[in-house]
């Protein structure tokens, strides 16, 4: 028997259930043309939600279908004997459009009492009244919470400003590094070659919200309050239909990291609108206080809120990116991964965020752990212009130096680290500097000037150099000569292979899948 | 229904595995299935199919009560499956699920109906069929909008990405593990033992984890066999497919981890075996032994061998001919040209460590062009190659035909590269900027 | 016979390829090209020794396999462009 593939039978089975006349009492279901072409065939009646979203990709969107009871009541709003003079018709339209749809969406169109629901008109007055009363209880600002969140981000004077100068500073970005023009440089004569312009391209918290981006927000929550109000007014108080993900209620800004065991109650959960501001909050205190453990609990406590809630967008990226560049500055690589995970998968979302930076330090990482994999797998995520973006430059050829073994280079682009990168290297520039040697002591006799090692594999002093050397028991290898100091590479033998392998074979990090 | 339970009765009557798994099979014509689907109805199902199954399987045949009850598990939710696969309102993933309960009353007829393992077949084609809905249902959810999967609750810390996009094909790969289980448990005698289905069914597994890309997933498959294999049939035993599809994911699995010499066996135990007339799959399992090759005993295809494989050839084809040449920057280009369809295949990172290879014959060539020393006493006339060497000359060599040039520094530690990997012999003596060559075998396995 | 697996041979591609998402039009990352490397289901499940790529010139893959360094041809631009880089090398330092 040879059979033709069904897929690619299409066209004639539309009508199939006409041609074999029903002989059974079940209720036929209808045919599709074929697997791939059925999403094309309108289901008379969706029944399910699956069908629902199904027919919804294929048609325009249908048109609601109002029940008796809500035309009646929308041709009671515009009554001439209940309108009211203060409210203009399409302020009324607008309030009308936004009652029905949320009944519509919250699925309770039918079973709303819409014989008592209040009118638009008398909702927009109701509102009114209400922001007036707050207004004298607040003074200048319309709602409470807002005035509540301006004392957290006053709009003149942004709150991750720095108030007191950063002191610590060294080549490497720091994830508080909030004004950059002022760090010192306290980079060694001898390398500092690139260092103001690795500080210049430094990127900070600062580029990412510009002022008058924090007065669009400040706009948009005020519009959500006004959701809000809304809601609590006329919320139907029977839970959602399907299970879908919670809606905090929870006002706090501060929450201590609980892992869930069950789902979790939803005033435990800091909505969106919170989250901003326990955000700016965080970093306020993180500048101040650098309390790690406090900020790491923190962060996992804002992630979990956003998991449960399912908020996929540029805010979540921003957690994840900030507390992805605290935990790199600390040095948890448990924890940045575990965000950087979530940043790969968020950006191919198509949400904005520092990709170029992000992505690069993911390729470091890889090269760190040594997942050959993972980084095939960071390769195969970038497209040709972000190949060429220096961030991702720097990385790939941090990259192809090692997997050449041209410590030379290596070593060159060490000094150049764009962005946080160095924290990352610096994981990995032992081992790198213990394979260089073992090269070197093969490859060169009888000896080498210290100060070529030094240089070679980036050394702040040749002083630092020796007690590398020294350190791993090559005090022999290290003679005075006249003015100089020789390292007698063409005696060290086996010496580097132990540690160097050693080195290779430690990779091991909490949170590495 | 009847002419199914029909062939039911002819594939046991000899005792055909194959025919039999073709009854439960939903690659039909359409008009075929909505026959199925149409000649029972949801009531009467199970006791058409009971009244078929013992009218058609008769004398010696004949069912046992408890095998028949079974059977007929299996033809309705079979039965229900090509329901869900006809309805227009359905959807990939109520289709898998359908597939799932197939597979789920297969299972139960070999744990508690008494099933023979001449079945076995049937585990594969549902099996099968149950990864290729897993794919679509995947497919189909993830082309969905942004807000339409996410509204199942989380009560994770963080979202999980990779599951969510290949939730069904992991549930698939869980559906499959049962297979995988039920086959290596068998105590039964090996000439009536499952056992004979465990290399079918590692083979989907292997293919379904590539799919959602878990390589450590597929090793513990393989150390589960490990395990189980002193009481297996020889994989020799086995068909040639199963043979063939093994050794190349055992390959490619070994390739992964970087260990070539594994790789290259495994994929040469597959090429040898092959059918001559898959040109696809030998091309995949070339992919992987061509850069084994290159790593292992540093050799390239020769041109007979890519000859019928154009793809192959415009892949491998200048990257190969740049490293006979030692055509440094030549090599640099064309692993870049490639790079996407490189790293697609997961073998780029392998192939660049060809340029050492590539500048082993590039620095061979200058020893070469360095010619031979004035003849000395004592030298019992044989010409002997100049071994001393300046760096200048190499670094001239590497920089040729790039755009930059390398200073002495960085050419010097490619050259403690070359003596470090044993790819060249001799040393480097830097206050006098040459590097000083053996007199014998300066670059081992080449002749010279 | 044909088994099961033979008949249904290029469904698993038919399958696969009837549905494809609509891809970005932004540049393809190589993550993004179309996956066409699947070890394909042989059409027959078991075939003879004579049918198998090493009865068929596969085997005694020596000559298949060159090495990597024996490239002869000496007389091509690139030897010819070496050997003036290396007589410029030489002659700079006479100098």
């Amino acid at each position: 028997m040879t059979n033709t593939s069904t897929w690619q039978h299409v066209g004639d089975s539309g009508g199939a259930d006409q041609r074999h006349p029903q002989t059974t009492a079940f209720t036929a279901v209808p045919v599709r043309q074929s697997f791939a072409a059925h999403a094309a065939v309108n289901p008379p009646h969706p029944t399910n939600n699956q069908s629902a979203s199904m027919a919804a990709t294929t048609e325009p969107k249908k048109k609601i279908d109002w029940p008796e009871s809500v035309r009646s009541y929308v041709q009671r709003s515009f009554l001439p004997a209940n309108m009211i003079s203060e409210v203009k018709r399409d302020e009324m339209e607008a309030k009308l459009k936004e009652t029905i749809s949320k009944a519509n969406d919250t699925g309770v169109m039918y079973t709303i009492n819409w014989e008592t629901m209040e009118l638009p008109q008398q909702m927009i007055q109701n509102e009114r009244k209400q922001a007036l009363a707050l207004q004298q209880i607040v003074g200048q600002y319309p709602l409470a919470s807002q005035q509540f969140a301006q004392s957290f981000a006053p709009p003149a004077i942004p709150a991750w400003q720095p108030s007191v100068p950063v002191a610590k500073s060294s080549r490497k970005r720091k994830s508080s590094d909030l004004d950059e023009k002022k760090l010192p440089s306290p980079i060694p004569p001898w390398r500092s070659g690139q260092a103001g312009q690795s500080l210049a391209n430094r990127t900070t918290f600062a580029d990412q919200e510009a002022a008058p981006k924090h007065s669009a927000k400040s706009q948009k929550e005020k519009r959500q309050k006004y959701d809000g109000g809304y809601k609590s007014t006329y919320r139907i108080p029977s839970p959602p239909p399907n299970d879908g993900p919670v809606k905090g209620t929870c006002e706090n800004l501060e929450k201590r990291y609980l892992r869930l065991t069950a789902a979790p109650k939803p005033e435990l959960v800091r909505p969106e609108r919170i989250l901003r501001q326990t955000l700016e909050l965080l970093k306020r205190k993180w500048k101040q206080d650098q309390n790690y453990s406090y900020i790491c609990d923190q962060f996992k406590s804002m992630r979990q809120d956003l998991t449960v809630q399912a908020i996929k967008n540029d805010f979540t990226v921003e957690v994840y990116e900030i507390h992805a560049r605290i935990a790199l500055e600390k040095g948890d690589l448990g924890e940045y991964n575990q965000c950087q995970t979530q940043l790969k998968a968020l950006y191919q979302l198509g949400l904005k965020g520092k990709k170029i930076e992000f992505k690069a330090y993911r390729i470091l990482y890889f090269i760190h752990t040594a997942n050959r994999s993972a980084l095939n797998d960071a390769l195969a995520d970038l497209t040709p212009t972000e190949k060429k973006e220096r961030a991702i430059k720097h990385a790939l050829d941090v990259r192809s130096a090692l997997a050449l073994g041209n410590y030379h280079r290596f070593f060159r682009l060490y000094n150049d680290t764009p962005n946080m990168g160095a924290y990352l290297l610096d994981k990995f520039v032992r081992r790198e500097r213990l394979a260089a040697l073992c090269n070197i002591s093969k490859a060169y006799k009888p000896s080498v000037p210290l100060r070529f090692i030094a240089e070679e594999l980036y050394f702040e002093s040749d002083v630092e150099a020796a007690q590398f050397v020294l350190d791993l028991n090559g005090e022999s290898l290290l003679e005075e000569r006249q003015d100089t100091i020789v390292f007698l590479s063409g005696k060290a033998g086996q010496l580097f292979e132990g540690p160097k392998k050693e080195a290779f074979s430690k990779v091991d990090i909490k949170g590495q899948i | 229904m009847d002419a199914l339970c029909a062939e039911f009765a002819g594939a046991r009557a000899d005792e055909n595995g194959y025919d039999l798994a073709r009854t439960l099979s939903p690659d039909f014509p359409n008009d075929t299935l909505r026959a199925i689907w149409q000649s029972c109805n949801a009531h009467d199902v199970k006791s058409v199919v009971k009244r078929e199954l013992s009218k058609n399987v008769t004398g010696m045949q004949r069912l046992s009560h408890q095998e028949l009850a079974g059977w007929v598990e299996v033809y309705h939710a079979y039965w229900k499956a090509v329901g869900e696969l006809l309805a227009v309102q359905s959807s990939w993933t109520k289709v898998f699920g359908a597939w799932t309960e197939l597979l789920t009353a297969l299972l139960r007829g070999y744990n508690a109906h008494g099933f023979e393992a001449w079945t076995i077949p049937c585990l594969y084609v549902t099996g099968k069929y149950l990864r290729t809905f897993a794919i679509k249902a995947d497919d189909e959810r993830n082309s969905g909008s942004l807000t339409d999967n996410k509204a199942a609750a989380n009560f994770q810390d963080d979202f999980n990405p990779e599951s969510e996009q290949n939730a069904t094909l992991e549930d698939c790969a869980r559906q499959l593990n049962k297979i995988f289980n039920i086959c290596l448990n068998d105590r039964a005698p090996l000439d009536l033992s499952r056992k004979w289905g465990i290399y079918y069914v590692t083979n989907l597994l292997f293919k379904t984890y590539f799919k959602f890309n878990s390589a450590s997933l597929s090793k513990n498959v393989l150390k589960a066999l490990s395990v189980g294999r002193g009481d297996m049939p020889d994989l020799a035993a086995f068909p040639k497919s199963q043979q063939v599809t093994f050794k190349y994911y055992e390959g490619v699995l070994c390739f992964l981890e970087e260990n070539y010499v594994e790789a290259e066996k495994y994929l040469t135990e597959a090429w040898n075996n092959c059918y001559k007339g898959h040109m696809k799959n030998k091309e995949l399992i070339l992919t992987y032994l061509i850069p084994c090759h290159l790593l292992t005993t540093h050799t390239l295809p020769s041109q007979k061998l890519l000859e019928p494989y154009p793809g192959l050839q415009k892949l491998f084809g200048p990257l190969a001919q740049s490293i006979k040449r030692g055509k440094l920057h030549a090599f640099d280009l064309a692993l870049q040209d490639s790079e996407d369809e490189f790293v697609k295949r997961r073998i780029y990172l392998t192939l660049e460590r060809g340029r050492d290879i590539a500048l082993r014959n590039l620095l061979r060539k200058v020893f070469i062009a360095g010619g031979f020393e004035e003849p000395k006493e004592g030298d019992g006339g044989k010409p002997v190659r100049r071994t001393r060497i300046p760096i200048a000359e190499f670094t001239a060599a590497i920089s040729l035909g790039s755009q930059e040039t390398l200073d002495d520094d960085e050419v010097e530690c490619l050259l403690a590269n070359m003596i470090y990997k044993g790819l060249m012999k001799g040393y480097i003596a830097r206050d006098r900027g040459i590097v000083v060559l053996s007199k014998t075998g300066a670059f081992p396995g080449t002749g010279l | 016979m044909a088994s099961a697996q033979s008949s249904s041979k290029n469904d698993g591609k038919a399958v696969a390829d009837s549905k494809q998402p609509e891809q970005p039009t932004e540049q393809k990352t190589a993550a993004a090209l179309e996956e066409d490397d699947e070890f394909e289901d042989f059409p027959v499940d078991d075939w003879s020794v004579e049918d198998t790529e090493a009865a068929n010139g596969g085997e005694g893959t020596q000559h298949l396999w060159e090495e990597s360094w024996d490239d002869d041809d000496t007389s091509d631009d690139f030897s010819a462009q070496l050997k003036e880089e290396l007589k410029k090398v030489e002659s700079s330092k006479r100098r």
